[in-house]
């Protein structure tokens, strides 16, 4: 859409390999593509043309029945009144008895139809005319265009006035179209499913749609033609140009009709003349090239650069491992190891360690020899505590003692 | 932060159309990995300093934690030899334990316990010794046990299960770079820095011990002898105060 706007060749219906003119493409068929709103649009137009289909009212009710209630050794279901007959004593009613209605009997007054807002209606259609201008998505919905010159067809007006069939056929395949239309012949079969007993025996592919401005025998020349369809540029209908919901259908336009698209729709700017108060669908986002967005001077330059995700790995364990241990603690394994060497004998730490032990000991032994002797020892320090208390005792025993010898005398 | 930048090497084709965006691309990434080779070398640098003076200090720690334990021991003698008793010095660091699970456990000791960070069976925490820890300790008493840890359960403890909390996150203590982002700024910068820290009960004991996520410890190997009663009881228990004897409890866990 921010591109300008394109050119479109315009083909001699007589001699479609020959160009008769060229016309600017009107911006209706650069509609934003929205494949959900055409499908949600279809889905509820589609319903519109639907006739109801109910149950009888009356059905399965249609009896005088009445449970029999408790007491004679049957269900207590409806049952059909009266003798002489095997109806009579039947189960009625109810969706479990034969011949009783059903559940949820269907009603003629089911909200058949739906109603879409004008608008919506009118965006679903500008784009699936847009659609319908774009050959890969016209070929996703299966139409056969690998022969056709280019994508909108638009043909001279002369195309309009065309009577036979004969004739149509010819144009049709002269402008590519053959491939297209012998897929459609190829494809009738028999419906699947009741529709086949219901008038609708057969099914086939849809082929071009013919898009015209004015009536000269197009359609009754056009009309016979398996698979094709012609339509007024006034009155175009989403349920044709987006068949089962999904756009791009093959479209030929002819040269009045194209030229009137832009009276019909107009630009952004204008809105569009022949639809009140409607102006085109606008697209969400104008510039669509996210990669390009994104990649832009204006955006990068204000993002801050990537960086490296913090990765901590499995946990290792220091005490285990020496090399994570010296990671952790640096120097410790330098340590480590003279404190190994300190217990091989020979080498100069050994040595310093044995010589510290000497001196400890002689110390020790020096020190017990001056404290640890005669009054000194531990056990005689501990006894000076009672030393008191024993001489206060043996005093008292004296004492005592001396009493009694004293009384025996 | 430059020397985290990831650089993604474009291959180019021998003499193919380079489109031009791939080239602005291209220019980018090669201002990036300039400066990342610079931060890369000024970081590598900075960590040789680093380490060195790490060394430095934990041959000083080292030193620090011999001459605490031999000034004890002198001080025990000269009390033994004048015949006075000597009065050890309190203890400083706790390290608790929970042993109690989480079903039916009443509001206030479970409040204790979320603040005290045991959220979880055989989680355990460092904690200071002070009033108002103790007074908590008094609450949840019959669903911890504690006690005094020595240097080598302190070492053991941060180093086999050792997690670091960087930004909410568990991380493990695989690198001192870890340590050094979280505690730089406190003048912590490796191991040996957080269990000097840890085991004197420094002044930024809080923010150390509250880097460390939670110890998560194992079962103890050989069991408990009853955690419904306590330690000190005639029965035999487990849970309260078993002072220097929770490292044996440890030596099972860790």
């Amino acid at each position: 859409m921010a591109t300008a706007r394109p050119v479109v060749s315009i083909y001699n219906f007589e001699n479609p390999s020959e160009k008769t003119g060229t016309m600017p493409m009107p911006v209706v068929l650069q509609s934003p593509l929205r494949p959900d709103l055409v499908r949600e649009v279809h889905r509820d137009m589609a319903k519109n043309k639907r006739q109801a289909y109910a149950v009888k009212p009356k059905a399965g009710y249609d009896t005088a029945a009445a449970s029999w209630c408790t007491g004679r050794a049957v269900a207590r279901i409806p049952r059909a009144p009266g003798g002489g007959t095997h109806r009579a004593g039947q189960a009625a009613f109810g969706n479990q008895a034969r011949g009783g209605g059903m559940f949820n009997p269907t009603t003629v007054w089911r909200r058949w139809h739906r109603r879409v807002n004008v608008t919506k209606k009118r965006h679903a259609v500008a784009c699936a005319l847009a659609a319908s201008a774009l050959p890969p998505l016209v070929m996703a919905r299966g139409h056969k265009i690998n022969q056709v010159a280019e994508l909108p067809l638009v043909v001279s007006d002369g195309i309009q006035s065309l009577t036979k069939t004969k004739q149509a056929k010819e144009t049709l395949k002269k402008l590519g179209c053959g491939e297209e239309l012998q897929k459609v012949i190829d494809s009738k079969s028999i419906r699947a499913g009741q529709g086949k007993a219901r008038n609708r025996r057969y099914v086939k592919r849809l082929g071009p749609l013919v898009i015209y401005n004015e009536d000269n025998g197009i359609t009754r020349a056009m009309r016979n033609i398996p698979g094709v369809e012609c339509a007024h540029v006034d009155r175009l209908n989403l349920l044709r140009l987006a068949p089962g919901g999904s756009f791009g259908r093959f479209v030929i336009f002819t040269e009045g009709a194209f030229k009137k698209l832009s009276d019909i729709y107009g630009t952004l700017k204008s809105g569009a003349p022949k639809k009140k108060g409607y102006t085109l669908p606008r697209a969400a986002m104008v510039n669509a090239d996210l990669s390009r967005i994104i990649n832009s001077t204006e955006v990068q330059s204000v993002l801050r650069p990537k960086m490296e995700r913090y990765t901590h790995g499995i946990k290792r364990n220091a005490l285990k491992s020496k090399e994570l241990m010296e990671e952790l603690n640096p120097g410790s394994t330098e340590r480590k190891a003279v404190q190994q060497k300190a217990s091989q004998k020979g080498t100069p730490e050994y040595d310093e360690v044995q010589k510290k032990k000497k001196a400890r000991i002689e110390e020790s032994k020096k020190y017990n020899k001056e404290h640890k002797k005669g009054d000194e020892t531990f056990y005689k320090t501990l006894m000076k505590a009672f030393e008191a208390k024993a001489a206060a005792d043996a005093a008292k025993k004296a004492a005592e003692k001396a009493e009694d010898e004293e009384d025996e005398e | 932060m430059a020397e985290r930048y990831a650089i993604s090497k474009v291959n180019v084709p021998e003499g193919a159309a380079v489109p031009e965006l791939v080239k602005m691309k291209m220019e980018k990434e090669e201002k990036l990995a300039e400066e990342k080779k610079q931060a890369l070398a000024a970081k590598q640098k900075a960590r040789e300093e680093e380490r060195a003076k790490l060394k430095e200090r934990t041959v000083a720690y080292e030193k620090e934690y011999a001459d605490t334990a031999a000034e004890l021991v002198k001080l025990r003698r000269e009390a033994k030899l004048n015949g006075n008793f000597f009065v050890e010095p309190e203890a400083k660091l706790i390290f608790v334990v929970r042993i109690a699970g989480i079903m039916k456990m009443s509001p206030k000791p479970r409040k204790v316990l979320q603040l005290l960070r045991l959220k979880q069976l055989h989680n355990g925490v460092f904690l200071k010794v002070n009033k108002p820890i103790l007074n908590m300790l008094k609450l949840v008493q019959p669903y911890v046990t504690y006690g005094y840890p020595s240097l080598k359960t302190v070492r053991e403890l941060i180093y086999k299960r050792g997690f670091g909390k960087v930004s909410k996150q568990r991380i493990p203590l695989s690198s001192n770079d870890i340590i050094s982002d979280a505690l730089g700024k406190h003048g912590i910068h490796g191991m040996e820095d957080i269990i000097h820290e840890i085991y004197t009960v420094g002044p930024n004991f809080k923010q150390v011990s509250n880097f460390l996520w939670p110890f998560k410890l194992s079962s103890p190997k050989g069991g408990f002898v009853n955690k419904r009663h306590g330690y000190c009881e005639a029965r035999g228990g487990d849970w309260g105060n078993r002072e220097e004897l929770i490292n044996e409890l440890l030596g099972r866990m860790n």
